[in-house]
């Protein structure tokens, strides 16, 4: 293998790259521009549940039950209703999460010191958000069952006093925990460049020219991995400058174990992309190819927003998967202030995908015409 | 102009079938996703680890670790001996809580004056499981007090008891959720993918000029174009739909063919966004790179993650012009719940507009795209 014509590849591809205002933007600043729009949405993502009120008793004490669940903006009441046929409507058009039912009698159950029952309908087409949004209402109405217990009634149950900390993350916010976890999934395009450059060659032609110049097999690989590779690091750190200056993410870690362990992940995602690339004549399946088995199960079972299922399918691609381990290095560096030594087991794991499918790659190059 | 569409969209064809591999990929991947995807979303999550740093030792405490460990959403999985150790597991990941019983808490339980305290440590370097953790453990142990204050006759019926119906999914399967999700989701990329590849292909390898100079209008290369995208992404929607309602169970409790109808419509707008994206790129590479950006900022606006509800104004007229948005509303609303068009129309209108305006901008397009 020699350097120089290793060189000569990689200086072809940045060519390839710089040349077009397009294709430069797409591979070096879109990153950054992704993680803009994807985290800007989720700082707006305060888990609000938006609430109907059916008030059948219309009494001060049924008044303030709703201002006591309301106080605090985690429910935000979006209409009064009147019959059961408006929440139909309501949820057929997605304007509320839930609605509570107060009955008739609500005040003087609670002043005769029997228990008064009251009724919440939820949607439950988005299972998540409405289980969430019943746990949270659960909890908002016996803190004001407690209230009402304190102010005279007597005879409180006494409960546990729960004091909790949310450790890397003190006000749990989606922004804080997201921002990390996005940087795996736009640096995605390094690799997804990659496979394209590699399809694009077979596609027009002119990887017959290379064919019959003296370069390498090895060193053509290599050569346009580094290409991107550079330019993949490039968006990386422009992909950090944004989190922490624009978003103020908090950086914990060192920013030279935070550039070894990309650089790390860019080795590992491109080498699974380029033996993709090998299976494949054109760009348009590589990128359909890419897309299926690489991007979206990244986003979905890598444990980015919901964690990792329960399930041996997902668990054995999850662990194949990059990004999984990339996820969690990142979490890790920015949140938890870890080094390459705490998170050596990710670290391995990337590293070990990455050579096995560089080998792999190497292997089944073949540097003729079919 | 019949048989002139008609004779690209058979080359289109060729092309296309020539290419075997393409074609299964076409055809089976889409499915393979979505059984992997429903599998792994669908499933129950696994249980939270949590570490118990107890300094009681006592009958009590080891009863509220017995409480926390039945419920499904956490696993107690390791008892540090001192708060260092607990920090490292939360480190490592291996615990997500950390669930702190101080010493005095049998003598705080007996002693009536006195309120027993618990602290709960969580790891919230990912929010969505460590609010579950969290809301989880809280349950548990306000179950465990009231459930000791039964046991000696404290017990009283809370003034306000709340009562839950769930609607349309009772319970509470995340699959009714994620699957109609994914099925659109998928439609969409295969839709975009095949769309916005089709011209960018021809200008790479000089055949664009050749299509330019024959009898055919711009409009008709778009719909020629258009048409095997079309047939695509139909063929695919109905794979994963049966895969959806025989595999997964997945109700549709609306009208078949009002879906069908709607699904056509915003494959229709979706391909406008393909050509569109195929008319500005250069290469076939930039039209994927630029696919793939627009399909990140779709999956953001489209309600999949995170509400479109909740976001400010400006945000919430962007999602508007995504068909993504609209779409799954309609597959979840025609789906789940069984709404017709009485209450979707407006979604239906919107991706009607979205669908005309973009593909009015891709022809126009095109004729400065040769130069």
């Amino acid at each position: 293998m020699s350097i120089r014509r290793l060189i000569a590849v990689a200086h072809k591809e940045f060519r390839h790259i710089v040349r077009d205002a397009r294709t430069f933007f797409l591979v070096t600043i879109a990153p950054a521009f992704l993680l803009v729009t994807l985290s800007y949405v989720f700082s707006f993502d305060v888990g609000r549940v938006d609430m109907a009120i059916r008030d059948m008793d219309g009494t001060p004490l049924s008044r303030e039950f709703v201002a006591s669940l309301t106080a605090d903006g985690d429910f935000a009441v979006v209409a009064y209703v009147q019959g059961d046929a408006e929440i139909d409507r309501l949820f057929a058009r997605d304007v509320a999460d839930l609605v509570l039912v107060i009955p008739y009698g609500f005040a003087d159950a609670v002043g005769a010191g029997t228990s008064a029952e009251v009724q919440c309908i939820v949607d439950g087409a988005d299972a998540i958000t409405a289980s969430q949004a019943v746990g949270l209402l659960q909890g908002r109405v016996d803190a004001f069952g407690a209230s009402l217990h304190a102010r005279g009634t007597g005879g409180a149950a006494r409960g546990f006093d729960v004091v909790s900390r949310a450790w890397y993350n003190e006000t749990l916010e989606s922004l804080v925990s997201m921002v990390p976890g996005m940087m795996a999934i736009i640096l995605c395009m390094p690799a997804l460049a990659l496979a394209l450059a590699l399809t694009r060659e077979k596609e027009t032609g002119s990887f017959e020219n290379l064919i019959v110049a003296p370069v390498r097999g090895t060193e053509y690989l290599v050569g346009k991995l580094l290409a991107y590779a550079i330019s993949g690091t490039g968006s990386a750190i422009l992909a950090w400058l944004v989190a922490t200056l624009w978003f103020r993410v908090p950086f914990r870690g060192g920013f030279l174990a935070f550039l070894l362990l990309t650089a790390d992940y860019l080795v590992a995602s491109m080498g699974l992309s380029s033996v993709i690339a090998n299976f494949v004549s054109n760009q348009q399946s590589a990128m359909f190819l890419i897309l299926m088995v690489f991007f979206v199960p990244s986003f979905f079972i890598s444990g980015l927003i919901i964690p990792v299922a329960d399930e041996p399918i997902a668990r054995a691609i999850a662990c194949i998967l990059p990004a999984t381990h990339f996820i969690t290095i990142c979490r890790g560096v920015f949140l938890k202030g870890l080094g390459p030594v705490a998170l050596w087991k990710s670290a391995c794991i990337l590293l070990c995908v990455g050579f096995a499918a560089q080998i792999i790659s190497l292997g089944l190059f073949e540097k003729k015409l079919r | 102009m019949l048989l002139r569409v008609r004779n690209l969209v058979l080359k289109e064809f060729i092309l296309l079938f020539r290419d075997w591999l393409m074609t299964a990929f076409i055809l089976t991947l889409p499915v393979l996703q979505l059984v992997l995807l429903a599998r792994a979303t669908g499933s129950r999550m696994a249980g939270r680890g949590v570490a118990v740093l107890d300094f009681s030792h006592s009958r009590a405490s080891r009863q509220l670790v017995a409480a926390l460990d039945v419920r499904r959403e956490l696993n107690v999985c390791c008892y540090p001996v001192t708060l260092m150790d607990s920090h490292r597991l939360l480190e490592r990941g291996e615990a997500t809580l950390v669930v702190l019983i101080p010493a005095e808490f049998t003598v705080d339980i007996d002693a009536v004056a006195r309120t027993p305290s618990v602290q709960l440590i969580v790891d919230a370097s990912n929010r969505v499981p460590a609010s579950n953790a969290l809301a989880s453990a809280r349950e548990a142990i306000a179950d465990f007090a009231a459930d000791l204050a039964a046991e000696r006759g404290l017990a009283i019926r809370p003034p306000v008891e709340l009562r839950t119906t769930v609607r349309f999914n009772p319970t509470f399967n995340v699959k009714f959720f994620t699957v109609p999700a994914q099925v659109g989701f998928i439609v969409y990329q295969v839709t975009l993918v095949v769309a916005s590849i089709g011209l960018a292909r021809e200008r790479e390898l000089g055949t664009l000029e050749q299509l330019m100079v024959m009898p055919l209008s711009r409009v008709e290369l778009v719909v020629g174009k258009a048409i095997p995208a079309l047939l695509i992404g139909a063929v695919d929607f109905l794979l994963m739909l049966s895969v959806a309602v025989f595999g997964f169970h997945i109700p549709i409790r609306g009208s078949l063919w009002l879906l069908l109808a709607l699904t056509l419509l915003f494959i229709v707008a979706q391909i406008g966004y393909g050509v569109l994206i195929s008319g500005i790129a250069r290469t076939q590479q930039q039209a994927i790179l630029f696919v793939f950006v627009l399909a990140m900022v779709d999956m953001t606006f489209s309600g999949y993650l995170v509400e479109v509800e909740q976001l400010p104004v400006v945000l919430r007229a962007i999602a508007q012009v995504v068909p993504f948005h609209h779409y799954l509303t309609i597959i979840r609303g025609v789906m789940l719940k069984g709404v017709g068009m009485d209450a979707l129309w407006s979604h239906a209108a919107a991706m009607l507009l979205i669908g005309l305006f973009v593909g009015t901008v891709a022809v126009r397009n095109l004729s400065h795209s040769l130069d």
